[in-house]
């Protein structure tokens, strides 16, 4: 449903505001048509109402359409054909309220005539304006919901730092080598210090280069190597292209805990954590993909970290990004394809 | 005489510890090592070890599994990262817990109440209702796993048609076979999904997904009829409950 039918009050601020842009179009129309004010106002008032409920119509049309990752063509022509259907829509209404009229002002329906063009190119601007000023809500609720799900990332991102199996059985690997392997030891320390501090950081930013959000699944990886020793196995598969790519942060960690948790865990003899990234016709495709025990109970119970990744995807990216799981034959692969947005310069 | 001992845990780390510090005990001896469920059940089977180091969490069965399913008595000490729903089903099924990592003073104070409890006569723990005792709440069993000689079966419980009460036991009815499996139906109805499995009758709880028709049998009593055909009776009781639970839904 459209957000202004959500609240009554914005609800009626919006049809307020129709009744200044009502009087411009009655001054227009009146100017042009040599109408009385009485004659307008009939005229008018039901036009405009017409033009209020027509000109919420965008908000579906924006959402299909966001503007980053559909290409500008796409936009222009199919909101140029919406407005032209839009105005089309109000003089097709006009003359049975011509005709319903004439009984108390014969002869309106000559003289509104040549109104009629100004009528129907008054209509397809408003519609227009109506189509900007949901591009604006639009991104402004994006920026909204963005800061909270980033928020929302970044208390798990501390939560998943502190996440007691990960933690727990990562100092109880470094237990085990302080006599077994000391110099081991103190590898996975460092290694465990650089998992904590980077995903800490990583998490007060809004975006960053996909390179280190790779590097820091990486760190991730290299601690778990220690605690599963040759059960885990990694085979990656990037593009250098890639590190450049503009994402949220801490994307990839979730999906690459995920295979191990569900996947290299549940077996005896572990396997093969396959990571890809590439870029192809201005889009990064990343991918995941993990062996897992059909027979493990609540494979993807704890999905919440899946959910949590796409749900950011659509904050930011809107439709244009996807998200696609699938599991067959006892292989998991969870696939993210987002728009290449490069690095911006910093300042 | 020794104390014969077996560890399971998957990762080679964390048995690597549990080597160590038995190293020191002239009177435990290591019998055998498992990385997997399955591996624990068959050597506590052909061993039949008196201590056990059990991780909860392992592939094939988890530690809990592996307790319902070795039904040798054996005293068990849970090792394990982090459970913050399970530590009360430790203290009831285990001898103690150690929670990882565990320095050699806590894993020596465990192996005195090991030497404590092997002195003493054994006492049996119904495995069974500490499983769910160990769920998180709002959380039900996903699948039941049950011995039969040598063989392990996991039955996912949305493959379950419907289970009914044979004396000691309870019959699994699944796509037209049954395994028989040593357990109260009301524990079992209670680890079960009551939005999905429904005690119909006092010997019956069924799968609400295979019920095809309910028909009149008597004036108290009906007969569900089960998409495959399968007749069981429902009670007065069994039926107001099946209404709920269907209202609900």
């Amino acid at each position: 449903m459209h957000p202004l039918f959500q609240n009554r009050n914005t609800l009626l601020a919006y049809l307020f505001a129709w009744v200044p842009l009502g009087a411009m179009l009655g001054l227009v129309i009146s100017g042009a048509g040599h109408l009385d004010w009485r004659a307008t106002l009939a005229i008018i008032a039901p036009v405009t109402m017409l033009l209020a409920v027509v000109c919420l119509s965008p908000w579906y049309l924006c959402r299909a359409l966001p503007l980053k990752g559909t290409p500008r063509w796409k936009i222009l022509v199919i909101h140029w054909i919406a407005a032209q259907l839009a105005s089309a829509l109000v003089l097709f209404m006009v003359p049975f309220l011509l005709k319903l009229l004439a009984r108390f002002y014969p002869g309106i329906e000559k003289q509104f005539e040549p109104s009629m063009r100004v009528l129907a190119g008054m209509c397809f601007l408003f519609y227009l304006l109506s189509v900007a000023l949901h591009y604006v809500l639009q991104a402004l609720e994006t920026s909204r919901q963005a800061e909270v799900l980033s928020r929302e990332a970044e208390l798990r991102a501390l939560k998943a730092q502190v996440n007691p199996h990960f933690l727990f059985n990562s100092l109880n690997s470094i237990s085990a080598l302080t006599t077994l392997d000391p110099a081991k030891a103190r590898e996975m320390c460092i290694r465990l210090s650089d998992f904590l501090r980077n995903s800490l950081r990583m998490g007060e930013r809004t975006s960053i280069p996909f390179g280190e959000e790779l590097a820091l699944a990486r760190t991730y990886l290299d601690v778990e190597q220690v605690r599963f020793g040759k059960r885990l196995r990694v085979v990656q598969d990037f593009d250098t292209a890639c590190n450049e790519c503009e994402v949220p942060p801490l994307l990839v960690q979730p999906l690459v805990e995920n295979a191990i948790k569900h996947g290299v865990a549940s077996l005896t003899d572990g396997g093969e954590i396959s990571l890809s990234a590439h870029v192809s016709d201005s889009r990064l495709s990343f991918s995941v993909e993990n062996p897992f025990d059909p027979d493990a109970p609540s494979q993807r119970k704890s999905g919440f970290g899946l959910v949590n990744v796409r749900n950011r995807l659509r904050a930011r990216y809107g439709n244009s990004a996807r998200l696609d799981i699938d599991a067959n034959a006892g292989r998991y692969r969870v696939s993210l394809t987002v728009p290449f947005i490069k690095e911006a310069v910093k300042e | 005489m020794s104390i014969r001992a077996i560890i399971a845990d998957d990762e080679e780390l964390a048995r690597h510890i549990l080597r160590e510090y038995l190293d020191r005990e002239p009177d435990i001896e290591i019998v055998c090592e498992c990385d997997n469920g399955f591996a624990t059940v068959k050597a506590i089977a052909e061993l039949k070890p008196d201590l056990l180091f059990l991780d909860v969490q392992m592939p094939k069965l988890d530690g809990f599994e592996v307790l319902e399913l070795a039904d040798v008595n054996v005293a068990v000490v849970f090792v394990t990262a982090y459970d913050q729903y399970a530590t009360k089903a430790f203290d009831a099924a285990a001898v103690d817990y150690l929670l990882k990592p565990f320095d050699l003073g806590r894993f020596q104070t465990a192996l005195e109440r090991v030497r404590r409890r092997l002195a003493a006569p054994p006492v049996s723990v119904p495995v069974a209702e500490l499983r769910n005792a160990a769920l998180p709440p709002g959380r039900h069993a996903e699948r039941i796993v049950i011995r039969d000689g040598a063989r392990v079966h996991i039955l996912p419980v949305g493959q379950i048609d419907y289970v009914e009460a044979q004396g000691d036991y309870l019959a699994f009815h699944s796509a037209g076979k049954a395994v028989l499996k040593q357990q109260t139906i009301s524990s079992l109805e209670e680890s079960l999904d009551p939005k999905q499995f429904v005690r119909v009758h006092r010997s019956f709880v069924v799968n609400l997904e295979r019920i095809g028709k309910i028909e009149a049998y008597t004036k108290d009593a009906r007969i569900a009829i089960l998409s495959d055909g399968a007749k069981i009776p429902v009670s007065r009781a069994g039926y107001l409950r099946l209404k709920d639970v269907m209202a609900e839904s």
